[in-house]
């Protein structure tokens, strides 16, 4: 208990200090209005947000100042997703996906303003949610991660890895360890963390300090969207809202159970490392659709079916940064490109992070959804006309940001090549279903893991046998091969076989 | 997903997985280059297997030769194999096609050919004018011919000003901004009765320049092409005549 008040004074004296600095609120203010509008646009994603945002805050202002940037874009995007969702019948972001099911009769109905409400105010208890479990738990892991070494390390990067490999592929589970390996084999160019032997560089310079993290994160989420948007398309009137759109707080308070649970659920998703808003509002609506006494309206405009999504959408990001801040694993794409603005400021997530920093994080959390409770409310109707520009306006805008963003982080003309190639390469991987976000994990994660890997067959003299000597290390390596060998066929029967059996025992 | 999404899937898939296997291939022959069992490694004597830098890398080329196989292997069972050739193995219809290469070029010929040799709000103004003109209306023709310009512009700059010590010349520069120019001066003959053609050389000029002085005098960072025809004039003027009104 002292521990969990420790927390909350800590907490207390973060925001104080947050609150007293004036740059705070242009900060926050002007990332929120970004991050509402790129959710916003049906084209843009959060994760785009938070990336450009990289490119343009990341290492040019200090930490302190660019996390509210980053977070407030962020905590902006997924809300600001629910506006075409609900008006157009269009995904601002995958986030909002399941929004659209039941956001847009409900606006057809005429009670477009009172979904608008309620969205505000559900994203705004949803944030709150994912921030407290994020305080809370965070500590309880980091207690936890003190005790990790390098196989635990190794074993986790490559967990992470496979896990958001497995949980991300549309198609075969097979595609997204492709992809995650496909990555850390892009981190291996370069000098290497413990030897500096060069490796795969071709006699460029420029590779010797390997592949950056803000190119790759431009290219790999930026260049296939601006690709793939760019397209004529009509993308329909926005329904016409009348009203007010404010929260009817009788509504909210009825509904509380729903918002619960959908926040429970939200930051439960969010925190498993790779997946995103996109799947914690689809297996929140999903049990919503169960559990809920309304569940049989869901999909023909249910304030439950509304809840339920953008609840747990908002709430997964505070469980989406658990894994991240205190394992260095990203727990959404958001999140990964989040992680590539620590790493550009030298700020290595993991157990060995500053506590004052996951403190800094929750109150920031705290402060952007106050911001984005007042915004929402107050400037719903500046954001509806948004809705109106055409992809092929603000795309082509988004290039030339992506580039000046991405040639400012240091590398020059070269990450600009860079940025290109990979863009090629993840336009090519969505054509064919392979998830992007591994690649990103995995070129984050990659130099973690070939050092911590080797560092300790170093220590163990190659004793392959040391990655399972320490009951952590041993439970991921299993945790590993279970991933795997629960995706080949003849095992998954077995298993199939053996659970059929069980219950009929049971049933017996 | 259907019975139909998968089926193209499965036939790109076996377009994927032989790309993959003979990336794996050609990076496990290059891993070769890297010592292994050597005895020593960048300067370093006493290495053994396990401390070389070529283990962590062999491992994964391995592992994506194995899955690449794997899903060669699941693509030619599920029929990927014969539908390879066709329009659904290939995944592509005309328009799909080029408007793809279409994109791919203006974006080759902003990042290759302009951006490091042309003033950046000339480049950009040129490459965002294309790029909303050219695909608003979803015409392949209008993909072609802005896809013509982004590559003759880029094109002059690299022929004339190939090597790095050459990019601070301005022939290049003045050559894009005619070519903007004649642009802007077709589109809004042929299609300024829509008010976003009209916006388009607005918006065009307006961005670049915005984000290129955010950049370098509001976070003083690096910007490309610091010698360009606009930038250096923008750069004096900022440093020279409006600084020092507000200094003193």
């Amino acid at each position: 208990m002292d521990f969990v008040l420790a927390q909350f004074s800590g907490f207390a004296v973060e925001f104080q200090s947050l609150l007293a600095d004036p740059a705070t609120y242009v900060y926050i203010s002007c990332a929120m209005f970004l991050g509402i509008v790129f959710g916003a646009l049906p084209g843009l994603t959060a994760t785009l947000a938070v990336t450009i945002l990289t490119g343009f805050f990341g290492n040019k202002i200090p930490l302190d100042y660019s996390l509210i940037a980053l977070l407030g874009a962020y905590v902006g995007a997924i809300y600001g997703g629910s506006y075409p969702s609900i008006l157009l019948n269009i995904p601002g972001t995958a986030a909002s996906a399941a929004t659209a099911m039941d956001g847009h009769p409900l606006a057809r109905s005429g009670r477009g303003a009172e979904a608008l409400g309620l969205t505000t105010t559900a994203s705004f208890i949803g944030t709150l949610i994912g921030t407290l479990a994020l305080l809370v738990f965070v500590w309880a892991l980091l207690l936890i991660s003190r005790n990790i070494a390098s196989p635990e390390k190794a074993m986790l990067a490559l967990f992470g890895i496979l896990l958001s490999g497995t949980l991300m592929s549309e198609d075969l589970p097979m595609k997204g360890w492709i992809s995650g390996l496909t990555g850390l084999a892009m981190a291996m160019v370069g000098l290497d963390p413990i030897l500096s032997e060069p490796r795969y560089t071709f006699g460029w310079p420029y590779l010797l300090s390997g592949f950056q993290v803000v190119p790759v994160l431009m290219g790999a989420f930026a260049v296939p969207q601006i690709i793939e948007g760019l397209r004529a398309m009509n993308i329909g009137r926005a329904i016409d809202i009348s009203g007010r759109i404010l929260p009817n707080f009788r509504q909210v308070i009825r509904r509380l159970p729903t918002i619960g649970r959908s926040g429970v659920i939200g930051t439960g998703v969010g925190a498993l490392p790779g997946v995103g808003e996109d799947v914690a509002g689809w297996v929140s609506y999903g049990v919503g659709k169960t559990v809920s006494k309304d569940g049989k309206n869901f999909g023909k405009g249910s304030m439950d079916g509304l809840l339920s999504s953008e609840t747990a959408n908002n709430a997964c990001i505070g469980g989406a940064l658990i894994p991240l801040l205190v394992l260095g694993i990203p727990g959404s794409p958001p999140a990964a490109a989040l992680m590539g603005a620590f790493m550009i400021n030298n700020v290595i997530p993991g157990p060995t992070i500053d506590p004052h920093i996951i403190l800094r994080v929750v109150a920031i959390l705290v402060l952007a959804s106050f911001t984005m409770f007042v915004m929402g409310l107050f400037m719903a109707r500046i954001f509806i006309q948004v809705l109106r520009l055409p992809p092929t306006l603000f795309l082509p805008v988004v290039m030339v940001l992506t580039t000046i963003g991405s040639f400012s982080v240091g590398g020059g003309i070269n990450d600009l090549y860079l940025m290109l190639a990979v863009g090629a390469v993840a336009y090519f991987m969505n054509l064919l279903k392979f998830p992007i976000a591994p690649l990103v994990i995995g070129v984050i994660l990659g130099n973690l893991f070939d050092e911590t890997f080797r560092r300790s067959l170093f220590l163990a003299d190659g004793d392959l046998s040391v990655l399972v000597s320490r009951p952590v290390a041993a439970t991921l390596v299993i945790c590993n091969v279970l991933l795997i060998a629960s995706q080949i066929p003849i095992i998954r029967q077995l298993f199939a076989r053996l659970f059929n059996r069980t219950k009929l025992v049971g049933a017996s | 997903m259907s019975d139909d999404d998968k089926r193209i899937l499965r036939a790109r898939d076996f377009w994927g997985s032989i790309v993959l296997i003979l990336t794996s291939v050609f990076f496990l022959i290059e891993t070769r280059t890297i010592p292994l069992f050597e005895g020593s490694s960048a300067g370093v004597s006493g290495i053994q297997w396990y401390d070389s830098a070529a283990i962590v890398p062999l491992c994964i080329f391995t592992s994506l030769l194995l899955l690449g196989c794997l899903l060669l292997g699941i693509s030619i069972r599920a029929g990927g194999a014969e539908q390879a050739l066709s329009a659904v193995g290939l995944g592509w219809d005309r328009f799909e096609a080029i408007r793809f290469s279409t994109i791919m070029v203006c974006l080759s010929a902003y990042i290759f050919g302009l951006v490091p040799r042309v003033d950046f709000i000339i480049a950009s103004a040129l490459l965002l004018s294309c790029l909303i003109w050219g695909y608003t209306s979803g015409s392949t023709k209008r993909m072609g011919l802005v896809a013509a310009i982004m590559a003759l512009a880029a094109t002059q700059a690299l022929a004339f000003n190939a090597s790095q010590a050459l990019w601070s010349r301005y022939n290049d520069d003045y050559f894009t901004l005619a070519v903007w120019g004649a642009l802007v001066i077709f589109m809004l003959a042929t299609d300024g009765a829509r008010r976003m053609t009209r916006a388009v050389p607005v918006i065009s000029v307006i961005v670049p320049l915005f984000l290129i002085m955010a950049m370098a005098f509001g976070f003083r960072q690096n910007v490309p092409a610091r010698t360009g025809l606009l930038f250096k004039q923008i750069e004096y003027h900022w440093f020279v005549t409006l600084k020092p009104l507000w200094n003193s």
